[in-house]
């Protein structure tokens, strides 16, 4: 690695330790406080706190993470409530027969009598419950997002505001489950070896933390990940991520589970320690609240939103109300009836509201951003070892062994916009190893060509396929998978995630780490993480000196040309067969351009077979075997570069004359 | 009553609602058509709007269905409720546009949509703590003329709601067909970017669909006010969340679309309440918001915006 590099990513570590550190800290002082701190009602509080630091957690995921507002989150802490609540209380009691007997003998279940027949009562423990509660609310969320996330994001936050006063609706009115607005009571503490929770404060505490933490280390091992990653991708620009190989489906609904599994364990968790569940425990300002938390920590960041919950909890159970006294006792000095009777309590809502207003007017990145600042360049960075020409390190990245014949292959492809015709009846071929330009006029139908390619845009007739495989019909992940990959005219990165996370992102599908190994995370996917990394960290080093000290920024803070470079990068991570490029210089001025040409040329030689839409005829002569010219959606000449420059009807398409002067 | 009268009583009772909740869809479509943005503040600005129009009753003397008026007295006292409710809910609409969410009109992600639910929460806890939770006598001067068809009973409330909801809509048709303006807002709903590159003041046409929807939000809220008898705190959300609904139904941004998913939800809301029980009828309401979303996304009338990538 060039010396004038920033730290390679292994060199991150020492926030990461940093921020381990502090964790480490904290999670010590709080195990020790109630040892100095012997007050039940602020341990009770602080317990509750945690309650909704884990909900924060969860709701971070889906908000924060991956970008689907979610206005009804508290259903899904009402369904672990209610869960837990059914099946630990005497609310739902179905006639005893020896069928149960099978579940009483590991205590789930027990027979008891009331006068009249035999019962079943539910005896759920809390230590099954907790992690069953997760996965109960989890299949509710996936149940809940199938039909809903293909929906457009804003859509999405106003079905889940209506479904999470469905569940409240539920609750309310089906007594014979929920006991209705009453609310369950009776409600089973948890035990432990014989060891009664009861109503003291602070084994809960202790469950609480434990559960705080274990929900903190999973949202930082998600973050991390390839699941972290897909998430961000999919909150940054759907379109792109699913253009580079995420499933948009899958990982939506991944999200929703997992922050419904949060809610879930944290509504056992709540229902036990309170040991009654009434709907009003759910109801849209539980939601709202929530919302307000993530908010305010910084959407995206996990410390955030722990930070963002506390503070809002401690405003609530502390603050307001000792505010109110202070209000009083100016009111009786100063004689101010309407001081005496302010109750600051029932301004939350109100605060909350003027919370979320003002952060996103002045600080939409919340108090703890997620996206660290990193420090601009020094001018000897920006300056040292500036390279010309092609690639370097090239050998690193391997080679491609083309096949011969033909590797993508149109056929009579059509695209109809309404009455629009973009694309008539194109073919062409694009053969193993080669390189074609795809030339003509602006609206010509060229990035509707890569759109019908990569699954983006639907054809209403024809054929596309990739070394033998059909792609039309396919959505644009499994079209990446298939070997295609592409950049986009209008750049369309990941704007807040860095050089190195882009380029990861690229690599998405040819990576394999789930959930579970991303949160376990195994030697398989610690290796498989370095590797990825190590190879991102190639073929960023491939600009040489334009993008390896950079690979630490977020893209946003690139120059134009730079963000095409990583948009380039981002595309041959995942490992192509062949790479679609939608005018990769444009706005580049005439050295960038030659300096692109060059470096596109040795990928070519490495054996990697290129799709090009190209306006810079310099830059198409320098590459290309073949041109394709297309003119209103038709394709009017194919050939060499110095053949078609000289075609009479291209002239005219282009130019708007007739050839020859 | 026989199944036909009762049939008709719901009919009746639908077809107010429908308009309600028409004029409410019509604030959602015409924003969303131009921004793509789902203004929850609309929710509350609803409420306010049918608190004004109380306080604006009360203001005349009149408290409760005590005081019936007739005549002149009675066409001025409702001329005044409705101006005064709609002009005060269009300001606010204003307001919220150009004070909050203007500075936000280039932020991608989610900042507009939250912003708004902030918004409808200030709406919603300002409303609560100075006028309180409980429910208002809403002070309604109609004489209690009412007609027989058959079992089912028409009382004047209905027609005068009918009628207010037609010349209100048939308004703002007229005006987005044929004012500059208007033809203004339907190219922004188009192409913002070709509507500006055409000499369009974006920023007026924004604020115009603000002040607009706003204002029939008022409307709207006096007329649940009339029709109801009451005036709550949190009638915002389920009247919106219907009327969000029918604006959905009818394809969003499409502006006929909107008065027919009204009129559409308002039927099947009395139907359903029939049938089914009230209890349960957000549930109805929201299963057809999500049957409409996953199966006709367009809506019955196709949606007039674009989709903006």
């Amino acid at each position: 690695m060039n010396a004038i590099a920033t730290a390679h990513p292994s060199a991150a570590l020492t926030h990461q330790q940093r921020s381990l550190l502090l964790a480490t800290l904290a999670f010590i002082f709080f195990t020790l406080l109630p040892q100095f701190w012997d007050n039940d009602g602020d341990l009770d509080s602080l317990a509750n706190a945690m309650s909704y630091a884990t909900l924060a957690l969860g709701l971070n995921i889906v908000v924060g993470f991956a970008g689907l507002l979610d206005l009804g989150y508290a259903a899904f802490f009402a369904i672990g409530a209610y869960y837990y609540g059914i099946f630990t209380s005497f609310q739902v009691m179905p006639p005893w027969s020896e069928s149960w007997a099978p579940l009483a003998t590991i205590g789930l279940v027990e027979k008891i009598n009331q006068g009249g027949p035999d019962l079943v009562h539910f005896t759920l423990s809390f230590w099954i419950a907790l992690p069953t509660g997760g996965l109960v609310a989890a299949l509710f969320g996936v149940l809940f997002g199938l039909p809903v996330l293909r929906l457009r994001g804003d859509y999405l936050a106003i079905v889940t505001l209506g479904f999470g006063e469905i569940v409240q609706i539920c609750a309310r009115n089906l007594d014979w489950l929920t006991n209705g607005a009453a609310g369950l009571n009776g409600v089973q503490g948890p035990k432990l070896f014989g060891y009664r929770f009861g109503v003291h404060a602070e084994p809960y505490y202790y469950v609480g933390l434990v559960l705080v933490a274990f929900l903190v280390f999973v949202s930082f091992r998600l973050r991390g990940s390839r699941i972290g990653r897909a998430w961000m991708a999919i909150r940054e620009d759907e379109t792109a991520a699913s253009a580079m190989g995420v499933n948009l489906v899958h990982y939506k609904l991944l999200a929703f589970a997992m922050g419904a599994a949060f809610a879930g364990m944290t509504g056992v968790f709540f229902i036990a320690k309170l040991q009654t569940a009434t709907p009003e425990m759910f109801n849209s300002a539980v939601s709202s609240m929530l919302l307000v938390m993530v908010v305010l920590g910084g959407m995206g960041s996990v410390w955030g939103v722990v930070i963002g919950a506390v503070l809002l909890q401690m405003m609530q159970t502390w603050f307001l109300p000792q505010m109110s006294v202070w209000l009083h006792d100016i009111g009786k000095m100063t004689g101010s009836p309407m001081l005496q009777n302010v109750d600051m309590v029932q301004w939350t809502q109100l605060i909350f509201g003027v919370i979320l207003v003002l952060m996103m007017l002045f600080r939409r990145e919340g108090l703890v951003p997620a996206v660290r600042k990193v420090a601009p360049l020094t001018m000897e960075q920006q300056t040292a070892h500036v390279v010309r020409g092609g690639f370097q390190g090239l050998d690193k990245i391997g080679r491609w062994t083309p096949g011969t014949g033909v590797a993508l292959d149109i056929k009579d492809v059509v695209v109809k916009f309404g009455g629009l015709v973009a694309l008539n009846k194109v073919s062409l071929q694009v053969p193993e190893g080669g390189v074609v330009a795809v030339i003509g006029p602006n609206g010509s139908g060229k990035s509707t060509l890569f759109n019908v390619i990569t699954g983006l845009v639907a054809a209403d007739s024809g054929s596309i396929t990739f070394q033998g495989v059909e792609l039309l019909g396919l959505a644009p992940h499994q079209v990446l998978e298939n070997g295609v990959a592409r950049t986009f005219q209008n750049i369309r990165l990941f704007a807040n995630l860095t050089v190195l996370e882009n380029v990861l992102i690229g690599e998405h599908a040819r990576l394999t780490t789930g959930p579970f190994g991303a949160v376990i995370r195994p030697p398989s996917v610690v290796k498989e993480e370095s590797r990825a990394t190590e190879w991102a960290m190639n073929i960023i080093a491939l600009f040489g000196n334009r993008l390896t000290p950079r690979w630490d920024q977020p893209v946003t803070a690139l120059s134009y040309a730079n963000r095409r470079r990583v948009e380039i990068a981002r595309a041959i991570a995942s490992r192509p067969k062949i790479l679609l490029l939608d005018e990769p210089t444009a706005g580049m001025n005439p050295a960038e351009s030659l300096e692109l040409a060059e470096q596109i040329k040795s990928l070519h030689d490495l054996g990697l077979t290129i799709l090009l839409i190209e306006h810079k005829l310099d830059v198409v002569t320098r590459l290309a075997d073949n041109v394709i010219v297309l003119d209103h959606g038709d394709k009017i000449a194919e050939g060499l570069p110095d053949v078609v420059r000289k075609d009479e009807e291209v002239l005219r398409a282009y130019l708007g004359r007739a050839g020859g002067h | 009553m026989t199944a036909g009268d009762l049939f008709l009583q719901q009919a009746i009772n639908g077809l107010s609602l429908g308009a309600m909740y028409s004029l409410l869809a019509l604030g959602f479509t015409l924003v969303y058509g131009i921004m793509e943005l789902i203004n929850f503040a609309h929710f509350n600005v609803f409420m306010v709007g049918s608190m004004i129009a109380m306080l604006v009753l009360q203001a005349f003397g009149l408290s409760g269905q005590q005081t019936i008026l007739t005549g002149l007295p009675l066409v001025g006292v409702l001329l005044v409720g409705f101006v005064v409710s709609m002009v005060g809910c269009g300001l606010i609409g204003v307001f919220i546009e150009r004070f909050l969410l203007r500075p936000l009109r280039n932020v991608k992600g989610p900042a507009a949509m939250i912003t708004t639910i902030g918004v409808s929460y200030i709406l919603f806890n300002v409303v609560l703590l100075t006028l309180g939770t409980d429910s208002k006598n809403f002070p309604n001067p109609l004489p209690p003329i009412k007609w027989e068809i058959g079992g089912a009973v028409l009382r004047m409330r209905e027609v005068l709601i009918w009628g207010i909801a037609l010349v209100l809509m048939g308004g703002l048709t007229y005006f987005v067909t044929y004012t500059k303006l208007g033809k203004a807002m339907r190219a922004t709903a188009q192409d913002p970017e070709a509507a500006r590159m055409m000499g369009v003041e974006v920023d007026k046409v924004v604020m115009s669909a603000f002040f607009l929807g706003s204002a029939l939000a008022g409307a709207s809220g006096m007329i649940f006010g009339l029709y109801y008898n009451l005036a709550k705190v949190d009638i915002g959300f389920a009247a919106g969340l219907r009327a969000f609904t029918a604006a959905v139904l009818g394809g969003i941004g499409n502006v006929p679309g909107a008065m027919l998913g009204g009129v559409l939800i308002g039927l099947i809301e009395s139907g359903s309440g029939q049938v089914i029980g009230a209890a349960w009828t957000d549930v109805v309401i929201f299963g057809i918001l999500v049957l409409v979303l996953v199966f006709r996304p367009a809506g019955l009338l196709g949606r007039l915006a674009p989709n903006k990538s």
